[in-house]
């Protein structure tokens, strides 16, 4: 089965699945996706009536984590007289995992949630594109037999499907929306029950073979180009800060400027502030005007706490996240001893 | 005649000061009546404290100071008692305060006039060791800070009537005499030292280079005559090899000293030992003993550290004979070993570690107060009260009832407070003034202007950094409008400077750099506050501990470091802000988890006061270990003594007694208890409230494992072989009875003495030779540890017959099944003994797993070995660090039945001092939530070992945490880990402590 | 800011690192003490900044150490079961662990930032463990990682 065809039937399948959930008056409104305005973008819509369940649509371009749009709910998921509404939430597995880890963070009640779940296919590596195709202007964008097409003015180019995915999407192992027993009533279409994810997480260890100054080196050099402008931080679920700390002052902790040592410092305590809690839906790198792929920052995250603590976020809303709990008995091989 | 809520204390040592701070916390007036012209006592005169190594005038000066300024204690020194009259509840005491010719109203202390005198005279403080003038205070961190003019030796020049800017001098300044009206009167006039007398065969008075303990003391002190540089007096050489010689005046039948033991040298020589080795690398102490009577807690382990990590060297042996070889002036010791040579050694300096003596006015005062004295001249106390003396409504505490050490004396001294709040209490409160405190200063929102005051702690600090320098530098730092140093930052004149400081200087920041916060920041802030400032408004640079004392060769990077140091509390002060301390209320109950005879003496006093009592018992019968035990070594008769205890708390309306009880749960903080216990055969629950808690939990005798106990039925414990004389016979028919001492204690495992064994062993050695005088008893011990007045029952032990052989820990006596018991002697022979019953003193254990559970409910720590840990070892032996708890009997660590009543009593006396209050201010450094930034994750409530957050929903931000003040501890886990910086902690803010990494350069 | 130049580390065999130490005021603040009132000597590297327990030390403050140009940072707690405030101590823990790893993730050299627990009773520790402290981060050399170049 192409990924076309693929597509067609995750689609169908949101469809049906957000039609029932109208007709049976389950939800007051469901955010999913729909046909963006630019070619190589999806855009998030918001629905409020059986007969826009059409407009949505799946196909690969779908970048956003529409949980963002749950923490703070905007105005429009709030009525004035019936309070939250209930939303149904068009979600590919890490969208999912959001929205389960965002209720253990007490950010959104799961009872008026519904996750509409599928299989994910993966997203494509925006970024990769739009590098290869340079400064030429893209027209369309649409997947065919595992090839991305891209059409522009004057060419017609396609890139194998599969190494052209967003990095994290290649190693997902989340494709469903993850789903538990208490969450029978939440998850409504394609979810999966996933009682331990093992990865090797090799992509991880190969950069722990380098040096601490080959790591500073790469890690410089793959960030030295951010403007912090902080869309990154904008498209993230979980940050929802009411003020984040770079926007803090009494004291002002870091600098704010481009220089490397503050951005470094940007991401390093973003990165802190993401342990345990990165869902890898790898929003943060997709929207990055300027391509830079915190991949493998927040692979390491997803590695640190699966090693130490045997967790993953967004599986389980009973599950403490790792900063919110600790044992007696926990490694220490980094602490100083005596000789 | 009507009760007055008023106390007089005689004698103003460690001791007399607690009890009057205990006494004045609870609502009494105190008179304090000291005969010296300072006060602290013996304390003060140390170096060091074992076993902790503590710096005696650092931890008993903030206390002097704090006994010295309290609002309900009228302090008078150089005073006599004239005369007594009344009875409990309401007595006059005469009292003479003799003239210091100096008016202690006008003097300020500053000392002038000391310097002028011409006349030089003996200065009590430093032993004979250094010269002072004749108008001299003791000491530089005296309190009262007054001088005085010892008309002894002064010729009557008038230079310092001269000098004396503030006309202080009044040559004819007259005594003045007064009339006393107290409810009850506490003596606690301390000791004297045993003075071996000229020409003995010690030599001392004859040999310059032959000390006493007390003289050592003073050399090792850095406020000494050498200036804590360890020398000897004949050419002030440094001594290498340095003899103490034990029990000098003490365990003496000879007639020249007293019979009894001190029951301290042994803990005091060790610790001059380490010390005079710790100060110069060089000296190698020996010490000679008879027996090492480390008896306390954790004693044996500062022994034992003693001899493997600073090399003391112990020989079991009573010097002979001390000869000075006059061309060196060393000292030439005859002594005999354990395997029976005779040795000569030559020794550079010979320390008499002297025995306690009672008071000189022992005599003097108990005539006056109509008190009686023992046959040592001790006071005679009640055998299992020994804070009472024979006559009501006056109290004895320290070692005017028997030697003892600081701990025991505090403890002692809070138990003659608790004692008198049970015959006083209804007049509690009537007599005491409130403190009156200026109002705070209003200082928020104005520039900083920062005070730093650098104490040069005598030669701790002076000594090993450029302490010039730094005062300089600090005024160098911006906004610091003035910097000083003080030889002594804590001491009372210096109080005084800082709040002229404040004044002079408008100061609304202050920093001391001296020692360490955790004992001195409460003392400065004391202060402060005195001077108008919120006392938060202050900060410590810790330049001794962690700079001066740890860089003691590198003078420049312990300056440099001392200025980094100072310039961060800068940095940090600029940040710091006014806090406001909450006000609790307090619920006036209390809390007793333990029937035991603790548990029962705590209870029935606060009972008495009119404090309902709940007293938890986890087996069915109150009475705890105290009822396998039918005398103490003294004759006091403990199955009658509890039955009476159990009698009474059951007539007692106002004590809850839980039976078959454990606790569920104690929730929520000093004054505000709020406890669950199940209870009785059907495990019923009941809730309560209480205000203070008293552990009381007791420990278990070790079942042992080996000698076959468990296995022949002839091997039996102490506890078995005492009812087996008390209620059978069997004793009759037998021939020979072994005892092993210290089965399960002072091993690897529990290296810690037991403490009761030895007299426990002692007494039924002596009873079962009186009911069978036949029988042949053997006593195999390592040492015998009958210290105070027990020593005498080891004689007549020794006198009837019991026979005692040492053996060592390394070869420990060995049994066949036939009960044979070889024993190796310290001569290295072998000895067989055949015995009917093989009684064995086995150690005392904490029980560790229900000790834990308790800690943990109470947020109380224990020690490496499982029992509680209190406080402070030396100065607070009866509080826990969380406030509100107190720790009573040998759950704390073992000891005899009269120091369990001792600590009961004491503990009641330091939980009244919260009782007596209706509310108190609770800890001001606190987490504070911003709630604009706070976005409610939860995150904090998970982390708060408190249940101090909860989660709530704010009108304006949503769903926000919020913290209860009262039940945070401001540990700051919660700000830690918060994401937005929505918690701060009040006292370490996130500002403050960037300025402190920031104040870098 | 002070830093030395990468010339003046390897010339300067006399080069003392500046650490700053966040010490928890109930074990290792009174261990630091403790080590005072027995005289251990140890390297005069360290700058102590009293906090009420591990838990209270924030990551900012450590990161901020280090872009401030401190040549080390210490952090200090109670052994795990001796903390003053019950778990505080193993809330830093789980902090402390991720963070070592994500600083190191980042290029910061492994003893640039130092984790220990001391008792109050262990004076010897403490010394112990400051002077292992100061001699890894005397082998790393300055910090200057974080120096801005503007």
């Amino acid at each position: 089965m192409g990924i076309d065809t693929e597509n067609q039937e995750i689609e169908n399948n949101i469809k049906k699945i957000s039609l029932n959930l109208f007709k049976e008056n389950k939800v007051d409104l469901i955010i999913g996706y729909k046909k963006g305005t630019l070619p190589l973008m999806a855009q998030p819509i918001i629905i409020d009536k059986e007969e826009d369940v059409d407009k949505l649509v799946w196909n690969n371009l779908c970048y956003v984590n529409l949980a963002k749009y749950l923490v703070p709910r905007i105005p429009k998921f709030v009525d004035a007289e019936k309070g939250n509404l209930r939303v149904g939430v068009v979600s590919k597995g890490c969208v999912g995992r959001a929205l389960i880890h965002l209720a253990s963070e007490k950010q959104l009640n799961l009872e008026e949630i519904k996750i509409i779940g599928f299989s994910c296919n993966g997203v494509i590596n925006r970024q990769r594109i739009e590098q290869e195709i340079g400064q030429k202007e893209i027209r369309e964008v649409f997947v065919k037999d595992d090839k991305i097409h891209v059409k522009g003015k004057d060419f017609e180019l396609s890139f194998p499907y599969e190494e052209y995915l967003n990095e994290l999407c290649k190693v997902c192992k989340v494709k469903s929306p993850p789903i538990t027993a208490e969450l029978s009533d939440v998850c409504v279409g394609e979810c999966q029950e996933y009682s331990s994810i093992s990865d090797d997480f090799n992509d991880v260890s190969d950069f722990e073979l380098k040096t601490a100054e080959e790591k500073w080196e790469y890690v410089k050099n793959s960030l030295d180009i951010c403007t912090r402008c902080y869309a990154c931080r904008e498209a993230c679920p979980m940050c929802y800060c009411n003020l984040c700390f770079v926007d803090q002052n009494k004291p002002v902790w870091f600098g704010k400027t481009t220089d490397t040592s503050d951005i470094m410092v940007f991401h390093l305590i973003r990165a802190m502030h993401m342990a345990g809690r990165c869902v890898g839906c790898g929003a943060c790198s997709s929207v990055c005007p300027v391509g830079i792929d915190l991949y493998l920052i927040n692979r390491k995250l997803e590695e640190i706490v699966k090693r130490r603590y045997e967790f993953t976020s967004g599986l389980d809303p009973k599950i403490l996240p790792p900063m919110m709990s600790y044992e007696m008995e926990e490694s220490e091989e980094f602490m100083l001893e005596e000789d | 005649m009507e009760k007055v809520g008023a106390v007089m204390v005689v004698g103003a040592g460690i001791g007399g000061s607690q009890t009057s701070l205990d006494l004045a916390d609870s609502g009494y007036k105190v008179y304090l009546i000291e005969s010296s012209t300072s006060i602290g006592g013996v304390m003060a005169q140390l170096d060091k404290t074992f076993p902790t190594n503590d710096c005696a005038m650092c931890i008993v000066s903030p206390k002097l100071v704090e006994t010295g300024r309290h609002q309900n204690i009228d302090l008078s020194i150089n005073c006599v008692i004239e005369d007594v009259s009344g009875e409990a509840g309401n007595f006059i005491v005469k009292v003479r305060k003799k003239s210091l010719f100096i008016n202690p109203d006008k003097c300020t202390g500053c000392g002038v006039c000391g310097r002028e005198c011409p006349i030089e005279a003996i200065d009590i403080f430093n032993e004979k060791l250094a010269k002072y003038g004749a108008t001299s205070v003791k000491y530089p961190q005296a309190v009262p800070l007054l001088y005085a003019i010892n008309r002894e030796v002064c010729i009557g020049c008038g230079i310092c009537y001269g000098v004396c800017k503030a006309k202080a001098v009044e040559y004819d300044r007259e005594d003045e005499v007064v009339d006393i009206n107290v409810g009850a009167v506490v003596l606690s006039p301390g000791f004297d030292e045993f003075i071996p007398e000229e020409a003995n065969l010690y030599g001392y008075g004859k040999y310059k280079n032959v000390v006493t303990s007390i003289e050592f003391e003073r050399i090792l002190s850095a406020s000494g005559p050498y200036s804590g540089r360890v020398l000897r007096p004949s050419d002030g050489d440094i001594p290498e090899k340095v003899a103490f010689l034990q029990c000098i005046g003490s365990r003496d039948y000879s007639g020249v000293g007293k019979p009894y033991c001190s029951s301290v040298c042994c803990m005091y020589t060790a610790k001059e030992a380490v010390i005079a080795h710790e100060h110069m690398h060089q000296i190698k102490p020996t010490i000679f003993s008879m027996d090492v009577r480390a008896y306390g807690k954790d004693f044996d382990k500062y022994i034992i550290r003693a001899q493997k990590q600073y090399g003391v060297q112990y020989i079991r042996s009573r010097v002979s004979s001390i000869k000075e070889v006059p061309e060196t002036k060393d000292l030439r010791l005859k002594y005999e070993t354990q395997d029976g040579k005779i040795i000569e050694e030559d020794f550079h300096m010979v320390v008499l570690a002297v025995g306690l003596n009672p008071p000189d006015d022992a005599k003097y005062l108990a005539e006056k107060f109509g008190v009686e004295l023992n046959q040592y001249d001790f006071a005679k106390t009640d055998l299992l009260n020994p804070v009472q003396t024979t006559k009501p409504g006056i109290f004895a505490c320290g070692a005017f009832s028997s030697p003892k050490d600081i701990p025991d004396t505090v403890t002692q001294a809070s138990a003659a407070a608790g004692c008198v709040n049970q015959l006083l209490y209804e007049k509690k409160g009537t007599l005491i003034t409130e403190k009156s405190l200026p109002p705070e200063i209003f200082v928020r929102g104005q520039p900083p202007r920062i005070g730093v005051f650098i104490c040069h702690c005598g030669i701790n600090i002076g000594g090993f950094l450029d302490v010039p320098e730094v005062t300089r530098y600090a005024k160098t730092l911006p906004n610091v409008v003035m910097s000083d140093r003080n030889l002594y930052t804590c001491s009372a004149d210096t109080q005084t400077i800082i709040k002229e400081k404040v004044q002079e200087y408008n100061l609304n920041r202050v920093i001391v750099a001296s020692c360490t916060p955790r004992t001195h920041e409460p003392l400065f802030q004391e202060t402060i506050r005195e001077a108008g400032l919120n006392r938060y408004l202050f900060q410590m640079a810790n330049i001794r501990d962690q700079c001066s004392w740890v860089h003691m060769n590198d003078w420049e990077a312990a300056t440099n470091k001392a200025k980094d140091l100072v310039r961060m509390a800068v940095n940090k002060a600029r940040q710091i802000e006014p806090i406001e301390r909450i006000k609790l209320s307090v619920t006036p109950k209390a809390l007793v988890v333990g029937g035991g005879i603790s548990g029962m003496v705590a209870a029935l006093n606060f009972a008495s006061q009119e404090y309902e009592t709940y007293l938890v018992e986890k087996e069915k019968e109150l009475g705890g270990f105290a009822k396998h035990i039918y005398h103490t070594l003294e004759g006091a008769d403990i199955q009658v003594y509890v039955k009476e205890l159990i009698d009474k708390i059951k007539a007692n309306k106002n004590i809850h007694v839980f039976t078959e009880a454990q606790m569920e749960n104690i929730d929520g903080y000093i004054g505000n208890f709020k406890s669950s216990v199940i209870h009785g055969e059907k495990k019923e629950r009941t809730e309560f409230s209480h205000g203070v808690v008293v552990v009381a939990t007791g420990a278990k005798e070790y079942q042992p494992k080996e000698f076959l106990f468990g296995q022949n039925e002839n091997v039996i414990l102490q506890s078995e072989f005492e009812r087996l004389l008390n209620e059978t016979d069997q004793i009759k028919n037998k021939k020979s009875i072994v005892m092993i001492q210290c089965v399960g204690s002072r091993n690897d495992e529990h290296p810690y003495c037991s403490k009761m064994c030895c007299a426990e062993a002692i007494k039924n050695a002596l009873l079962a030779k009186e009911l069978n005088p036949d029988l042949e008893v053997t006593i195999l011990f390592r040492d015998i540890r009958t210290y105070g007045f027990k020593e005498q029952y080891y004689r007549k032990a020794r006198e009837a017959g019991v026979i005692f052989i040492q053996y060592d820990e390394n070869n420990p006596p060995k049994i066949n099944s036939d009960l044979k018991v070889e024993v190796l002697t310290p001569r290295n022979d072998k000895i067989y003994i055949s015995t009917d019953w093989l009684v064995l003193s086995a150690g005392i254990y904490s029980d560790r797993e229900e000790n834990e559970e308790l800690a943990k409910m109470l947020k109380i720590p224990l020690n490496d070995d499982s029992f509680f840990l209190e406080a402070h070892v030396k100065l607070r032996p009866v509080d826990f660090a969380t406030e509100g708890v107190f720790i009573a009997g040998i759950a704390h660590c073992p000891k005899t039945i009269e120091d369990s009543i001792s600590q009961a009593n004491a503990a009641v006396s330091r939980a009244c001092t919260i009782l007596s209050k209706d509310e108190i201010e609770a800890e001001g450094k606190t987490a504070r939530i911003d709630i604009t930034r706070c976005i409610g994750c939860g995150m904090c409530i998970e982390n708060c070992a408190y249940n101090a957050i909860e989660l709530v929903d704010d009108r304006r931000f949503g769903t926000v945490a919020s913290i209860n003040q009262v039940l945070c501890k401001g540990c700051g886990a919660c700000s830690g880990n918060c994401r937005c910086s929505a918690i701060d902690i009040l006292g370490f803010t996130g500002e403050q402590i960037f300025e402190m990494i920031t104040g870098r350069i | 800011m002070t830093v030395q130049t990468e010339e003046s580390k390897s010339s300067n065999e006399d080069w003392k690192p500046k650490i700053i130490a966040f010490l928890c005021n109930w074990c290792s603040y009174a261990g630091a003490d403790l080590a005072g009132v027995s005289r251990i000597q140890y390297p005069p590297s360290i700058r102590i900044v009293r906090v009420p327990c591990s838990g209270r030390v924030n990551p900012y403050f450590i990161i901020k150490s280090l872009t401030d140009g401190w040549d080390g940072v210490l952090i200090s707690g109670c052994h795990p079961g001796d903390c003053h405030y019950l778990t505080g101590n193993l809330v830093a823990r789980r902090r402390f662990a991720i963070l070592n790893e994500l600083l190191q993730f980042f290029g910061i050299e492994p003893g640039r930032v130092n984790f220990m627990w001391a008792s109050a009773a262990e004076g010897e520790r403490f010394a112990m463990l400051v002077r292992k402290a100061t001699s890894i981060v005397k082998k790393l050399g300055p910090n200057n990682k974080f120096e801005k170049k503007w």
